[in-house]
């Protein structure tokens, strides 16, 4: 079976730093985790989220500050909410609630980075690989109106 | 060749027959929502409350996406395949006759300085089967240009309903061989032919609906620059794309790549010129504002293209104005030009 | 209502207090209204109010420019609330000429019971709780909750919550929140699987005519997001992947200013079942934050307010 592709977006100030702390202090964590550095998780637009299901990655991460840490005060709030909102529907239209999963991760965090993306690697295995928006159907395509 | 007519209750023969050799599309209910679709080989039920489609045919030859042709790169090379051409034969069961119009006016498009191999084979593969309107929507206004709820001009074969049966009509020489490889046909009686008449005049007169098309490139050449009159008329669309997409006559496509790694194929789809970014470019949007695509839109089909091919490039089928989700009645915006020649 | 709209509607334009007035006048169809955007006062006795002014004219809010009075139903006052949230309309800009609303009959579930179409039915009148419906002389009644639009059987506020003028007293209203909800219903007790096999089926008839997103007023972004060339989201090919992503995440981002006008479902001309979509994030919204769009033109808007303690924190 394939390993699984997850992308996370991480804030640049907490999470990113995290994941770099990580790194230094030699904690160990599946590579199936391909990162992008955002300002602030509240940059996270949910259309990201749905192009990388779209674009076929497993899961999506979005890790900020914690709540009252941001580094521009209401960022990560405007986060919570969204990322709330969304998996709620996302749920509600099929979608295994497992391949979107958020995080608070601080810059000292090294270990709690390592553990995340582990945990999210796990329950990413279990749901199994996105097929979701798989089938090369045409369905209004060549012919018929 | 003497007409021929056919009894209702053996359609089902007819569209089977005919099988054998097309693809038969009859009007079909998909979620509530009529259009042409390939027929299940059993329901005909449409003969009781067809009237027309949502989606007009131009669907089965330009087809609201179709892939032109997809590529691999190759070391520094680009490998182009081509699709076949589409051979498959159709048969379009049912076809009102301004969209069958409405097919001859996009055909000037098509085969203008350029013969799109795409469009024209489709076109070549196909017979139409043309049924004549019995009850014609409020928002018809075919009778204006130059149309008519029975006009056999542009189908290979005519259908009209005379009571128990349809009568026929062959136009062309697709339509006498159609006629050939039926079965279940009888010959047409002169009570038939009168009552097809009948029928046909009765329809005609059903039309409420008008437009004084006398001169209207003119009229809409002079007031081409009457910003207070467009800005009117287009305050209240929305610039969605209902009334060009549903529109038999509209045919503007955008051309896209779609690419994963080294691979992928260019498709061709609808787009509309209602949409506000339809002529955007890095610098400039020459139609940003909505009064200038409305402008733009009826002096297309009414003056832009009489200018090129000598035809008003709409059929009066009323889809816009049924569909428009403001009811916006272009209609109304022709019998109000502010403007006498 | 007509009458005292129409000389509310005359006096704010002849005194100067508006430069357009946005109403509805007679449709050229039977039985359908159009929107009526004028500056002229001898245009104003065309106005109507009829079961058939659907249209939520807030959206012509966002493009015009000048004073407007504006007549707004229940869901068409919260939309232009909403508007005001998020500082696209200026409060003092508007006169809302508020009208009680007894809801909206969809043409399309008349044309189902009467067995007819638009065009052929005589006449559609409202007598109370019922609707009458005349064909071909002969008159038959139902009740009214057949024929109501599937938002107007759920809502919540048929009364403009705010106006400057209100046209009239109680709206007379009959709801059925059940049958509002009919289609999530129904799609909740699907397994996920099942879920989203049906809208990867509704998403293939989708023919991306943007008509859902352009009379949605929750919808005023200059470029909205598949108009971007760079990145690209999703292509303009119609293809029902990016069908499906375009409606989800259109009803993300307007999550919480989304006031189930119903608007969307009933312009799509594939009959696909938005409400579906827009009504479930409407109630998510309402579940999770207890926040109902345009009740408070003095609240934050949802995502940009925030609370420090969330009643639902899903981040580990």
């Amino acid at each position: 079976m394939s390993e699984p592709q997850l992308v996370g977006f991480l804030c640049k100030w907490c999470s990113y730093a995290g994941a770099d702390l990580a790194g230094t202090s030699r904690k160990k964590y599946p590579a199936n985790i391909r990162i992008i550095k955002v300002p602030c998780s509240g940059r996270v637009d949910p259309l990201f989220i749905l192009k990388a299901l779209r674009l076929g990655f497993d899961g999506v991460l979005v890790s900020g500050c914690h709540p009252g840490e941001c580094h521009y005060q209401t960022g990560n709030y405007r986060a919570r909410r969204r990322i709330a909102i969304t998996k709620k529907f996302l749920k509600y239209m099929g979608i295994e609630p497992q391949r979107l999963q958020a995080s608070w991760v601080s810059a000292s965090e090294g270990g709690k980075f390592a553990e995340v993306v582990t945990e999210v690697t796990k329950d990413l295995k279990e749901v199994g690989p996105n097929q979701l928006f798989t089938d090369e159907r045409q369905g209004n395509g060549t012919k018929a109106a | 060749m003497a007409n021929k007519k056919i009894d209702k209750k053996n359609i089902s023969k007819l569209l089977k027959k005919w099988s054998q050799e097309f693809s038969v599309f009859v009007p079909s209910l998909e979620n509530n929502e009529a259009i042409m679709a390939e027929w299940d080989g059993k329901d005909i039920s449409f003969l009781d409350w067809y009237r027309n489609t949502v989606k007009p045919p131009k669907a089965n030859f330009l087809p609201l996406m179709e892939k032109l042709f997809s590529f691999k790169k190759r070391k520094g090379n680009y490998q182009i395949e081509v699709p076949p051409a589409d051979k498959s034969k159709q048969l379009i069961f049912g076809i009102r006759p301004c969209d069958a119009r409405a097919l001859t006016i996009l055909d000037m498009t098509f085969t203008d300085a350029y013969e799109d191999p795409y469009y024209l084979a489709r076109r070549r593969n196909t017979v139409l089967v043309g049924m004549t309107c019995t009850d014609p929507y409020d928002s018809c206004f075919c009778t204006s240009l130059e149309g008519s709820p029975s006009d056999a001009a542009n189908v290979d074969l005519m259908l009209t309903d005379i009571g128990d049966s349809f009568l026929m009509e062959a136009v062309t020489d697709k339509g006498k061989k159609l006629i050939a490889s039926a079965s279940e046909l009888k010959d047409a009686t002169s009570a038939d032919e009168s009552k097809a008449t009948e029928v046909k005049d009765a329809a005609a007169s059903k039309i409420t609906r008008k437009i004084d098309a006398r001169d209207i490139d003119k009229k809409l050449l002079a007031s081409f620059d009457d910003k207070d009159y467009w800005e009117k008329v287009a305050a209240k669309c929305i610039s969605c794309g209902i009334c060009t997409f549903l529109c038999p006559t509209c045919y503007c496509f955008d051309i896209n790549d779609e690419m994963v790694k080294n691979q992928g194929a260019r498709f061709r789809n609808w787009d509309s010129c209602a949409f506000p970014v339809y002529t955007k470019m890095p610098m400039e949007n020459p139609r940003e504002e909505k009064w200038h695509r409305i402008r733009q839109k009826v002096c297309h089909k009414y003056e832009f293209y009489p200018m090129n091919f000598g035809v008003i490039a709409c059929t009066g089928c009323g889809r816009c104005i049924r569909l428009c989700p403001v009811n916006w009645d272009i209609t109304q915006a022709l019998n109000s030009l502010p403007v006498k020649v | 209502m007509e009458q005292k709209l129409r000389d509310e509607a005359k006096a704010l334009l002849e005194q100067g207090k508006v430069d357009y007035i946005i109403g509805f006048e007679p449709g050229s169809l039977k039985f359908t209204t159009t929107p009526l955007i004028t500056s002229n006062p001898d245009d104003i006795d065309r106005l109507v109010i009829n079961p058939f002014i659907v249209n939520n004219l807030s959206k012509f809010l966002i493009e015009i420019e000048g004073r407007v009075g504006i007549v707004a139903k229940g869901c068409d006052s919260r939309s232009i609330v909403s508007l005001i949230q998020d500082n696209k309309v200026n409060r003092d800009k508007v006169i809302i000429l508020g009208v009680p609303c007894p809801g909206m009959i969809s043409l399309n579930k008349v044309e189902l019971l009467a067995g007819k179409s638009r065009d052929e039915i005589d006449d559609i009148t409202r007598d109370g709780g019922k609707i009458v419906i005349t064909v071909d002389g002969k008159k038959k009644d139902f009740p009214v909750t057949e024929v109501l639009y599937d938002n107007c059987l759920g809502c919540e506020l048929p009364t403009p919550q705010e106006y400057d003028v209100l046209l009239g007293e109680d709206s007379a209203l009959v709801t059925d929140r059940a049958a509002s909800r009919k289609k999530i219903e129904e799609l909740e007790a699907m397994s996920p699987e099942q879920r989203w096999n049906f809208w990867k089926e509704e998403f293939s008839r989708c023919i991306r005519c943007y008509a859902c997103r352009n009379v949605c007023p929750a919808c005023f972004c200059e470029r909205c997001f598949v108009e971007e060339a760079e990145p690209r989201w999703i292509s303009p090919v119609p293809q029902w992947q990016d069908n499906l992503l375009f409606q989800t995440v259109r009803n993300i981002h307007v999550a919480g200013r989304c006031t189930d006008c119903g608007g969307c479902e009933r312009v799509c001309p594939a009959n696909i079942p938005l409400r579906a979509l827009t009504r479930e994030m409407y109630d998510i919204v309402d579940d999770l934050f207890h926040y109902q769009a345009g009740t408070d033109k003095d609240a934050s808007p949802l995502l940009t307010a925030y609370e420090l303690v969330e009643t639902e924190d899903t981040f580990r």
